[in-house]
């Protein structure tokens, strides 16, 4: 059949003066098929990935020429900022910096406090946590996902699966590093989950991204669990991927449905999402565990996973153990 | 007519991938038009001896390194337009400047549409219909084009 279209082309455009090779038709369905095996690779496979990275590397000389007029922009306006602001802005960062150490000053005691009475119990010690300050570069092209794209990468230790902050809270991980530049999956992306406790009492659970409005779910959890609208969710750090204590989001609506036994629970994230342009790349340390604990720890990082169907059974089989190891790093 | 030859094609390909590059984000990145797309289906009627199918899907397949999507998608998605572009070339030439922004349309609507079928089976959500907006900034940029001098005929027009 595909022959006979071709035929018929030819026949009706195709004088015998004008010879350009293979017919359009042909050549419409020798790229089609080369472009239907790349997606099937790309998206079944891992071979691409590292093609991917030095690709982008070559790009980036054409990113850098492409940022420059906002690079300019905002080069010029930082230049002529006026002095009365800049005077403000010394002011408020002063007295937050004061506030601050005020409060990292009953920190520091907590913690040595915190070390004496770990010393005692005979657990481990917790460690600090490295970070790299990065700049977003822009924000992801594919509008059907939630990403934007730093300006830190392998050249500077970044690794994916780090958690990236700003000042207010989580704003997601680091998915795919390139040598110049990483992408950060937001937390608001549909194929990103993040492991939560509330804040008021402890309860964990698994928020997802919605994807479309800037809003995350937490669609495991019974209708008659103890949850209030205004209720703050942090990370629970069971995950090893995100740092404890980080503010996550705010629960703003929770719907019960007669139809299902789970409660829909929306929350809108605390960092700022979309209006930062720095953030904060942060690891957590890796820790000299029991290997029996380690393992039990992988089970539960969903956040790297890119499926909500996987999850769905790894949290109800792996969140309950962890519980009890993770129990003396929660300050109760 | 000046001899159109693959360097002018190349660079000018090469500018419309810059202005891809710019970080576009919000409102604007919502509404921005394919510039890659606009070039090719201008070069594909221009001249389809230098620019043909397999063009389409390089440079289709450069979009889908820098939207950071599977590769393949944007690929397929040119592929597709630039057939429908190649093979009524002839006509395309001979139509006048609403006939021909029509076509434009049509095609960039096709390619639109291809990418959010193969989204949708990647399990993206549609977002309804702002989602061919680009297509319609598309063909305000090409009508703007034209109206400041681009000739978007082939050598049969004069003007």
């Amino acid at each position: 059949m595909a022959l006979g279209f071709n035929q018929k082309l030819e026949q009706q455009q195709e004088p015998a003066f004008f010879v350009r090779g293979p017919s359009p038709f042909a050549r419409l369905v020798f790229f089609s098929a080369l472009s239907l095996a790349l997606i099937a690779t790309d998206s079944r496979l891992q071979y691409l990935s590292n093609i991917r990275q030095h690709l982008v590397a070559m790009l980036h000389p054409l990113q850098v020429i492409a940022n420059a007029p906002s690079q300019l922009y905002h080069d010029v306006t930082d230049y002529f900022s006026t002095q009365s602001r800049l005077v403000n802005e010394n002011k408020q960062l002063r007295q937050q910096a004061l506030e601050h150490s005020v409060a990292l000053q009953q920190l520091n005691t907590l913690a040595l406090e915190n070390n004496h009475l770990r010393d005692l119990l005979k657990t481990n010690q917790a460690l600090a946590e490295t970070s790299v300050l990065g700049e977003v570069m822009y924000v992801g092209r594919d509008l059907f996902r939630k990403k934007i794209i730093v300006n830190r990468g392998t050249q500077h230790q970044i690794i994916a699966g780090q958690a990236v902050i700003d000042a207010t809270g989580v704003i997601g991980q680091i998915t795919r590093v390139f040598p110049y530049s990483s992408e950060v999956t937001l937390i608001t992306d549909k194929s990103l989950a993040i492991p939560v406790q509330i804040e008021r009492n402890g309860l964990r659970a698994i928020a997802f991204g919605r994807g479309r409005d800037n809003t995350l779910d937490i669609p495991y959890l019974p209708a008659n669990v103890d949850i209030k609208t205004g209720d703050k969710l942090v990370t629970s750090g069971i995950d090893g991927i995100y740092p404890t204590g980080l503010a996550v989001a705010t629960v703003t609506k929770i719907t019960a449905t007669p139809d299902s036994a789970y409660a829909r629970i929306t929350c809108t994230p605390t960092g700022g999402i979309e209006n930062h342009r720095h953030v904060l790349i942060v690891s957590m340390p890796i820790r000299n565990e029991d290997p029996s604990l380690e393992a039990e720890i992988d089970l539960t990082t969903p956040a790297a996973s890119t499926k909500k169907e996987g999850n769905k059974t790894n949290k109800k089989t792996a969140a309950k153990p962890t519980i009890k190891p993770t129990k003396p790093n929660a300050a109760e | 007519m000046p001899q159109s030859n693959f360097k002018t094609v190349y660079i000018s390909l090469l500018m419309a991938l810059i202005f891809l590059l710019v970080p576009w984000s919000g409102f604007a990145l919502k509404a921005r038009p394919d510039f890659l797309l606009l070039v090719i289906i201008f070069w594909l009627i221009r001249a389809p001896n230098l620019c043909n199918v397999g063009t389409a899907w390089l440079a289709g397949l450069i979009a889908d390194l820098v939207t950071g999507g599977i590769f393949g998608q944007y690929a397929l998605a040119y592929t597709v337009t630039a057939f429908f572009a190649v093979v009524y070339q002839r006509r395309l030439v001979l139509f006048n400047h609403t006939q021909q922004l029509l076509y434009v349309f049509i095609l960039l609507l096709i390619s639109q549409f291809t990418l959010l079928v193969l989204k949708v089976m990647a399990g993206a959500e549609v977002w309804g219909w702002s989602y061919f907006l680009p297509s319609l900034t598309g063909i305000l940029l090409w009508r703007l084009a034209v109206l400041l001098g681009l000739n978007t005929g082939g050598r049969a027009r004069g003007t």
